[in-house]
């Protein structure tokens, strides 16, 4: 194996500064423009804009994207199943920080 | 390198059916899913079960599995195939992440069985074009993870990532490098953020231009200090007659201790606020004090007697009051 030691300084946090294209999301979550659009028919994500050349994603949309590509695939479900299991999973994160705090 | 049990990572029997055997990895996939499951090793056991599927669902490479399960139960121990390249490995997470972040890491002993094939497509989408100017391809963003202490996102620090990334050349051959990274993960930082490092994901083709790398922060449980977005909450216990009577007491927070005035009549589970102590930012988070009330036992004659005088200053104190009613 050869090294190629790069020195890189500084990132850009994504979900303070970021903004996302359709392509650009597809290509950071490794998805074709047709699974995205069915996550915002969902409702999963909420660009603003008001057609897919439009759409702007906010930088949270990167780990709500991946996970619902990871568990779409990995638990072979539907798109509704994948919403179902998305906002349930944010109802349990929110109660176990009240359970905690 | 260890032969793998599959039909045990299943929980099936070697005799199972193949509607079983996805019946089995059905219900270990919800069970253990990383987004899903707060198992303590969910991530390592779900990749076991992923694997054991991936073996067993293909009537092919489960007869060939078969095959050498049926050496390794007369004795002889499993052995790679001759030529094997250890050296060439796809390791797993922790630093290093497989591009795309795709669960397509499967073990030596899966890969030497089954080859580089055998992993999910994802990771085989780059295929090299045989000969001449490749089409302009933008190069694939990659996704790895870093773990950080809570002083890190406190103060800034820096981190240095290994990365090993396959990379395919224009003859087709892979081969894997190395690449290091020193990079500033920044003060006030939030676990779950992502840092976006633009141009160190995959090289471009044809000229385009390369990928980005998305680092995925997460914090190392702290001992003392519970994350919640931007806020810090501490345990804070007290005596009772420090939360009666109230107290000033010295806290720790992660820059440093100071004092925190308990006010009297404290109750338990109250929390007290000290406000821009969380998180640093534009808009830094708080730390909150949870009072718990820990009394001491009555070991001592003089604890006992102490507790008794205590009691009986209090005649009209009704504890069990909603009990009765």
């Amino acid at each position: 194996m050869s090294a190629l030691n790069v020195y890189v300084t500084d990132g850009v946090i994504v979900e303070e500064h970021v903004v996302f294209s359709l392509a650009d999301l597809c290509r950071a979550c490794d998805a074709a423009p047709e699974q995205l659009l069915e996550l915002v028919s969902e409702g999963l994500l909420e660009p603003q804009g008001s057609s897919p050349d439009e759409w702007r994603f906010s930088g949270s949309a990167l780990l709500r994207t991946r996970t619902a590509m990871r568990l779409a695939g990995d638990l072979a479900l539907s798109p509704a199943g994948v919403a179902l299991v998305m906002d349930l999973l944010d109802e349990i994160a929110s109660l176990r920080a009240r359970l905690r705090s | 390198m260890e032969f793998k049990d599959y039909y045990a990572a299943l929980g099936v029997e070697r005799t199972a059916s193949q509607d079983e055997i996805k019946r089995a990895y059905r219900k270990l996939a919800r069970k253990y899913h990383p987004d899903v499951s707060k198992e303590a090793n969910a991530e390592a056991r779900f990749k076991e079960v992923a694997e054991a599927h991936e073996a067993l669902i293909d009537p092919e490479r489960r007869a060939a599995y078969d095959a050498i399960g049926q050496r390794q139960e007369r004795g002889q121990p499993f052995e790679p195939p001759p030529g094997w390249d250890s050296g060439f490995e796809f390791s797993g997470r922790g630093d290093g992440g497989m591009p795309g972040g795709g669960n397509a890491d499967f073990s030596d002993f899966f890969s030497s069985l089954f080859g580089r094939a055998g992993m999910g497509e994802r990771a085989n989408r780059a295929s090299p074009f045989p000969s001449g100017s490749p089409m302009p391809a933008q190069g694939r963003d990659h996704h790895a993870k870093v773990v950080i202490d809570l002083l890190d996102a406190y103060r800034g620090a820096q981190r240095t990532i290994t990365l090993r990334v396959p990379v395919t050349d224009a003859q087709g051959h892979t081969t894997l490098q190395e690449r290091r990274l020193d990079v500033n993960i920044p003060k006030g930082i939030r676990p779950g953020q992502h840092l976006r490092l633009n141009g160190q994901g995959a090289a471009g083709q044809g000229g385009a231009p390369a990928g980005d790398l998305y680092l995925e922060i997460q914090f190392q449980a702290d001992p003392k200090f519970r994350v919640e977005g931007s806020d810090l909450y501490l345990d804070l216990p007290v005596a009772p007659w420090e939360a009666a009577l109230g107290a000033t007491l010295t806290i720790p927070t992660p820059e440093g201790d100071v004092q925190l005035s308990v006010p009297a009549g404290s109750t338990q589970g109250r929390k007290l606020r000290l406000k821009g102590r969380g998180l640093p930012g534009k808009q830094p988070g708080d730390l909150y004090a949870v009072l718990g009330i820990v009394q001491p036992a009555a070991v001592s004659e003089q604890a006992t007697a102490a507790y008794r005088t205590f009691a009986q200053a209090f005649p009209d104190f009704t504890p069990r009051k909603e009990l009765e009613a």
